[in-house]
């Protein structure tokens, strides 16, 4: 007989309710476009994206809910201790957490903007929620197979995603060079695994970790190639050259979903692979990783200034954030990670506001893409162009908002692991890009409205979005320390985010 | 029996062919073969390890194995949506040359 290994059904919760909404919405539009009435309503197909959008919200928030939950219990959990796989700890749930989040903000996001576009499909959401569960595998693997299957639950989704709206050739396009692209990142990352797994003999982070020598050259070239696919997915310098032209043509509310939680998720999980299958880094990987980030912050904020379009500029600039990130991947302490957490969320926030304007200002089937058409918008839409500033000074990192308080803590780990040099070229290469994220400011309340036409009428789901983001973006930046809230008990991201890495470090 | 090093050697050939093929060649299809070619030569380097790995310790050890068959599954669906979007792009373009894809640049 084959004994049954002692399971822990309840730790795939997060997980599975995801998996489980995403095949309900797929089962829902199929009955829902059959009927012709439900509960005395016309079925419409504007109706239909409401209610599948409705369900998406409801399993994501229930994802959300027990995710804090187990963050808040705190302990390490995992589904099979005799092969353990898929692990819920602290870090993991706090990613997931924040990762079920911004999903269910960008399914917010999208009501209004895909009848607008005339791409109001259910797949969308169904879509949106596949990826998320690939993300959440991924950031609570233990296990080399486990981070592959993530990897690609979560790019495939999004393949499909960046060509939804298959009439348009630029969408097309951007489905293409990000499907080329994302399959040849994880046939590398494959075979870096399949070299990491010769050396060490098992695939489970602790088997790596065991039979991990730096002395060994197919051990190095095999961490070599996981980092390689890795660094594509987060737009790490030279390996971003795909950023801008998938961001561009894809629909923008696809855009919106896929720069914050794709770079949430590939991050969080090689911060994972790192810091447990290789322990403290080796100085010439710290000495790669120094040279990429700053490579990664010069072009990135270099090429953000002679952008034109909108979503090519939030493109590059998504990779300069990625640089300053890496900051925290060089210094490799317990400061360094906590650090690149909180950006990770600061950062979720400001870009989900900064595409969801552009999302909002989207008229009868065309994005409000170029620069030149924020003209005057200040008179027009002053609420949008208000909280369109708020986002781009965040972005910017001006003091009082979000990106300040992520960039302090980041340049913070710096200084504490002696790093100067990243400081100086991250402070620089910072003020560069005020210009770039305050032109919009100087267009909008500056410049006389041009001849575009923007939709006039903002809907409910967008508008809870950016006030949300917002109002993060405002407590993130005033209060990254305990706030005591009404809803919450107390709201202390910085804690979250240093208790999520302590585990790394045995604590 | 088969040495460690042929299987290796063949897997890194297979696996440089598919990079240059990914580089080099100007027909997406082709490049799709070459992504998949990199793919298989990675599950022909988890089956040779594994073969070593399981007599080096006693027990029959199966992370390659399973991996491989995992690989598998997930190339299938790759390609599925690889080739759907192909397919999208041909009926707007009627083309499948990768140079013929411009419209994003810079």
């Amino acid at each position: 007989m084959i004994p049954v290994p002692d399971l822990n059904l309840l730790v795939l919760l997060p997980i599975a309710l995801v998996a489980i909404g995403s095949m309900v919405i797929l089962m829902g539009e199929i009955l829902l476009s059959r009927a012709d009435t439900v509960l005395g309503r016309e079925v419409t197909e504007s109706f239909i994206g409401t209610v599948l959008a409705a369900t998406a919200i409801f399993f994501l928030a229930l994802t959300l809910y027990t995710s804090v939950v187990s963050f808040a219990a705190g302990g390490v959990q995992v589904f099979n201790p005799d092969h353990p796989m898929y692990q819920l700890d602290p870090f993991s749930s706090l990613v997931t957490a924040v990762v079920a989040l911004s999903a269910l903000l960008s399914c917010a996001l999208s009501i209004a903007y895909l009848s607008e576009l005339r791409i109001n499909h259910g797949e969308y959401y169904a879509l949106i929620m596949l990826s998320a569960s690939g993300m959440m595998l991924m950031v609570a693997a233990v296990d080399l197979i486990a981070v592959f299957l993530g990897l690609e639950l979560m790019s495939i989704p999004i393949y499909v995603l960046a060509g939804f709206d298959r009439r348009k050739l630029r969408s097309n396009e951007s489905a293409l060079k990000y499907f080329l692209i994302g399959s040849f990142a994880s046939a590398i990352l494959l075979y870096g695994m399949a070299l990491l797994y010769g050396v060490s003999g098992g695939t489970s982070f602790d088997a790596i970790r065991a039979g991990f020598e730096v002395e060994n050259p197919i051990a190095v070239v095999g961490l070599g190639l996981v980092v390689v696919g890795f660094a594509f997915k987060i737009s790490m310098v030279p390996f971003h050259q795909w950023t801008p032209d998938v961001y561009e043509g894809a629909p923008s509310a696809v855009t919106a979903f896929m720069s914050v939680t794709v770079k949430v998720a590939a991050f969080a999980a090689l911060i994972r692979l790192l810091a447990m299958a290789f322990g403290p880094l080796d100085e010439s990987l710290e000495n790669i990783f120094w040279v990429l980030s700053v490579l990664t912050i010069v072009v990135g904020n270099v090429m953000a200034i002679i952008q034109e379009n909108v979503k090519r500029m939030l493109a590059y600039s998504s990779i300069a954030h990625s640089g300053y990130l890496m900051i925290g991947l060089v210094t490799g302490t317990i400061q360094g990670y906590s650090a690149m957490l909180f950006y990770l969320i600061a950062y979720t926030f400001m870009n989900l506001g900064a595409f969801g304007v552009v999302v909002a200002l989207a008229n009868r089937g065309n994005d409000c893409e170029r620069i030149a058409s924020f003209a005057g918008l200040a008179r027009t839409r002053p609420g949008l162009s208000a909280l369109m500033v708020l986002f781009m000074l965040s972005l910017a990192g001006i003091p009082g908002t979000a990106g300040f308080m992520g960039k302090f803590q980041i340049f913070m780990a710096a200084v504490n692991s002696g790093e100067i040099w990243l400081l100086i070229i991250g402070v620089l290469m910072s003020v560069v890009s005020v210009y770039y994220y305050l032109r919009i400011p100087v267009l909008m309340y500056m410049k006389e409205p041009g001849d575009e036409s923007h939709r006039m009428e903002i809907s409910s789901g967008e508008g809870a979005v950016l006030v949300f983001c917002a109002l993060a973006v405002i407590a993130l930046g005033l209060f990254p320390n305990s706030v005591p809230t009404l809803l919450f008990g107390d709201l202390d991201v910085l804690n979250w985010t240093r208790r999520s890495v302590e585990m790394f470090f045995g604590g | 029996m088969l040495p460690l090093d042929h299987v290796i050697g063949l897997s890194a050939i297979l696996f440089t062919i598919g990079v240059l093929g990914v580089a080099t060649r100007r027909n997406l299809i082709v490049i799709l073969m070459s992504i998949e070619l990199m793919l298989n030569a990675a599950n022909l380097a988890f089956v040779g390890f594994n073969r070593i790995w399981s007599q080096v310790e006693g027990v029959p050890a199966i992370d390659g194995h399973v991996f491989v068959l995992m690989v598998i599954a997930v190339a299938a669906a790759e390609v599925a949506v690889g080739l759907g979007i192909l397919l999208s792009m041909f009926r707007n373009r009627d083309s499948v040359n990768v140079e013929e894809v411009n419209l994003l640049k810079w």
